[in-house]
């Protein structure tokens, strides 16, 4: 199944680009072509750069990843060829990348944008542009060792210039590093650059690059299974408060995962929850969201909580949820044949969502299940009873595991060992201790999520401004009245409309 | 690589290779290899070295992790453990697969096991370079995992039948802290479920041989023994005792004060 392959890569470019859907209906209508496009967002970055303001080149990057989809040779060549004066270093460099520019067609070009030769633009424009071409090349397999040797060189010159203005297209362009390597080369091998990087992003305190790092360090560790390093980076490292959200989403997943495989499962479990709170809608980005929810419904069984059944009939998750909807099943009826069958039915695809060894730990929260039905349903029963219906292999291990359980909390009760039964005592008064300690765990937890959700908004940047052109508009306003009043022009009917 | 070294390792492989293996000379001769090997660039080897030193390199190393087992050194198993990871994960593709890779692997797991470090086995575990569904084709692997699955879910029993099915003679070491392990669980398990058990089927269920065996086991734990009726009986664990934590219920009323000041 090659897109459940795919999923990550794609449900990451599909974060990155979630958001900058979302808000790109609040944006001024954006120029039509592609090329207009591009040039739009080179005025931008100028802008930004000349300006100090990154805000500007943050809108210049909104518009990447539908500009991505829309992208050919030529729409590039134009936009490089307008970008930059007639004989510019930078741009045949830039050119030469892209195979359509033959010799006749340059020559054609040199003369039409002659007439307004724009002074040379600064180094970000170029990098933004190398990024566009990189994504130009990996959409075709044969190009992607071109796009290899492109991204390296991009790297060095990103680094080379040392430029702050150039940290948002930076974590950007680290973002294609990750994407490059994994389709063209190795991506164990982009680890020390990645490394390296993220060293030189905290010391300027590059928080977008770091960020999108950490990220990507993650992502090529957990790739490869090597959680222990994937847990030490994230304890050497603190993610910046500042991040966007998509990477937080990102960031809470991964950590979600590793804290899963170490056994963490409540740790785990408010890692995915904030990750699936901050992930964009779940049309926007299928895939995130689905890889997501695979791992949080696995982590909640491990809980021992039984998930939501509406999250099965989601439109966007129900088929992807499929298998793990027969999981839950099997776990909810403590029937351990039945977990078997699915776990077998159903490897291949748990292989492949990297699920398969926490499916594979659920088996004794399916004995749990089993047992505590029993001992809600019978007041007394024999360990051959307990072993015939939970399908255990032998008595002798029924007694243990029943022992077990009881001694675990699971169950209330005692075994009569001469009799070989098992007496199941009443459901223990539910007020105490626990109780105030319960509801403190749910209260902490119903704050924390209040909190999380506050710092999880996002605030349009510019709304203030409107309030304060509106109360401008009521000062006018009032100051006319008064002038009015002052005129002394104003009558009954006038008051009777006004007010 | 130097000809001492070699003679060396040779010397190590000979006095190694066979039933009744040298431990002491093996130890000397190990801890003089380690010199050689520091010496010579492959103990934490770097770059582009010769895959037919590395092969040496890994072999040395291999029979010190088998050799800290046979002499119950578990923390120098832990160190040469260490240093055979990097010849098994970043020289994978360089070396050919070594054939005591997996028992070493396996032994690893089962000490983690040993030592309840279950959080560090399932990372070990889901780092290992065989798919999840092909774990139990790999008898080496496969011990490991069942063992951490039976103890999980109570099946006692099944850990103590595979003593014997141990894939390598190395594991049996391993095994006998295990039954230690398992002799105190069940014993907290019985103190839970049970209120009186007779003495012939508690040695049973914790599988002592002797009664003597149980009696010491049994004073260990605290329990107490009716001589006459041949029976256990384990005291109740006392009705926990009734304190109100006033500390901390004023600690949390604070603290809700504080957040909803901030949420109004």
């Amino acid at each position: 199944m090659p897109d459940v392959e795919m999923k990550p890569a794609a449900s990451k470019g599909a974060a990155d680009d979630k958001k900058d859907a979302e808000q790109k209906p609040k944006e001024e209508p954006i120029p039509e072509t592609p090329v207009d496009e591009i040039k739009g967002n080179a005025a931008l970055i100028e802008r930004g750069v000349s300006t100090i303001e990154p805000r500007f080149i943050h809108r210049a990057l909104r518009t990447l990843t539908s500009l991505r989809k829309k992208l050919d040779e030529t729409i590039l060549n134009t936009a490089i060829e307008a970008i930059y004066p007639k004989d510019s270093a930078i741009k045949s460099s830039l050119l030469s990348w892209l195979p359509g520019s033959h010799a006749e067609k340059m020559d054609v070009d040199t003369s039409a944008p002659s007439t307004k030769p724009p002074p040379e633009p600064v180094p970000e424009v170029e990098i933004y542009l190398r990024l566009l071409i990189i994504y130009q090349l990996l959409k075709s397999q044969e190009k992607h060792p071109k796009a290899l040797e492109l991204t390296q060189q991009t790297v060095e010159k990103m680094q080379a210039s040392n430029r702050r203005s150039m940290d948002p297209i930076a974590a950007k362009v680290w973002f294609a590093v990750e994407r490059v390597y994994e389709l063209a080369a190795d991506l164990a091998d982009a680890r020390p650059l990645f490394l390296a990087a993220q060293r030189t992003a905290s010391l300027r305190h590059d928080d977008e690059a770091q960020a999108s790092l950490i990220n990507r360090l993650l992502r090529s560790y957990i790739n490869y299974s090597l959680y222990d390093q994937a847990d030490k980076v994230v304890s050497k490292t603190t993610f910046p408060e500042s991040a966007a959200n998509p990477q937080y989403a990102r960031y809470h997943y991964y950590i979600g995962r590793i804290k899963a495989v170490q056994l963490n499962y409540s740790e785990a479990h408010n890692n995915l929850q904030q990750a699936i709170r901050r992930s964009p809608p779940a049309k926007v980005a299928p895939g995130f969201y689905q890889a997501v929810h695979k791992l949080f419904v696995i982590v909640e069984l491990l809980m021992g909580d039984i998930p939501d059944r509406s999250l099965f009939r989601h439109p966007v998750l129900e088929k992807a949820l499929d298998a793990y909807f027969e999981i839950v099943k099997a776990v909810r009826a403590g029937s351990l044949s039945g977990f078997a069958s699915t776990l077998a039915k159903h490897a291949a695809q748990f292989e492949a969502d990297k699920t398969y060894t926490l499916i594979v730990r659920l088996r004794q929260n399916v004995i749990k299940t089993g047992i505590r039905r029993l001992s809600l349903s019978y007041s007394r029963i024999s360990l051959k009873d307990i072993c015939l219906k939970l399908h255990l292999d032998s008595e002798e291990d029924a007694e243990y595991i029943v022992g077990k359980a009881i001694r675990d909390g699971v169950i209330e009760g005692r075994i009569v060992h001469e009799k070989g039964w098992m007496e199941c005592g009443a459901q223990k008064n539910a007020y105490g201790m626990e109780v105030s300690e319960l509801f403190q765990r749910r209260i902490g937890y119903c704050l924390e999520l209040h909190n999380q959700s506050v710092k999880a908004m996002r605030y349009p940047l510019n709304a203030h401004r409107k309030e304060l052109a509106d109360a401008e508009g009521a000062r006018e306003r009032q100051k006319e009245l008064v002038k009015e009043i002052e005129e002394g022009d104003m009558d009954d009917d006038d008051m009777d409309g006004d007010f | 690589m130097a000809t001492s070294l070699r003679s060396l390792y040779e010397e190590l492989n000979r006095s190694f290779a066979g039933p009744k293996s040298d431990l002491k000379k093996c130890g000397t001769l190990l801890s003089q290899l380690k010199i050689g090997l520091i010496e010579a660039g492959l103990l934490i080897p770097q770059g582009n070295a010769n895959p037919e030193d590395l092969i040496v390199a890994r072999d040395i190393l291999e029979v010190g992790a088998i050799w800290s087992i046979r002499s119950r050194d578990e923390a120098s198993f832990d160190r040469y453990f260490s240093q055979l990871l990097t010849f098994y994960t970043d020289y994978a593709s360089a070396l050919p697969p070594s054939k005591r890779e997996y028992p070493i692997r396996g032994l690893n797991l089962t000490r983690l096991l040993t030592q309840n470090r279950i959080a560090d086995f399932h990372t070990t575990l889901e780092s290992l370079p065989i798919p999840a569904d092909a774990i139990g084709d790999n008898p080496y692997i496969a011990h490991p995992v069942n063992l951490e699955r039976w103890l999980m879910e109570g099946s006692y029993h099944k850990v103590w039948n595979a003593r014997t099915g141990a894939p390598a003679e190395e594991y049996k070491y391993f095994i006998e802290s295990l039954i230690g392990t398992i002799r105190n669980e069940i014993a907290s398990c019985e103190e839970a479920a049970y209120t009186t058990l007779p003495m012939k089927d508690a040695a049973l269920l914790l599988f002592f041989d002797t009664p003597s065996e149980l009696l010491t086991f049994a004073q260990k734990r605290g329990w107490q023994i009716d001589l006459t009726g041949q029976t256990i009986t384990f005291a109740r664990k006392d009705e926990e005792k009734k304190e109100f934590p006033t500390e901390r219920l004023i600690q949390s009323s604070l603290l809700y004060a504080r957040e909803l000041e901030q949420i109004v």
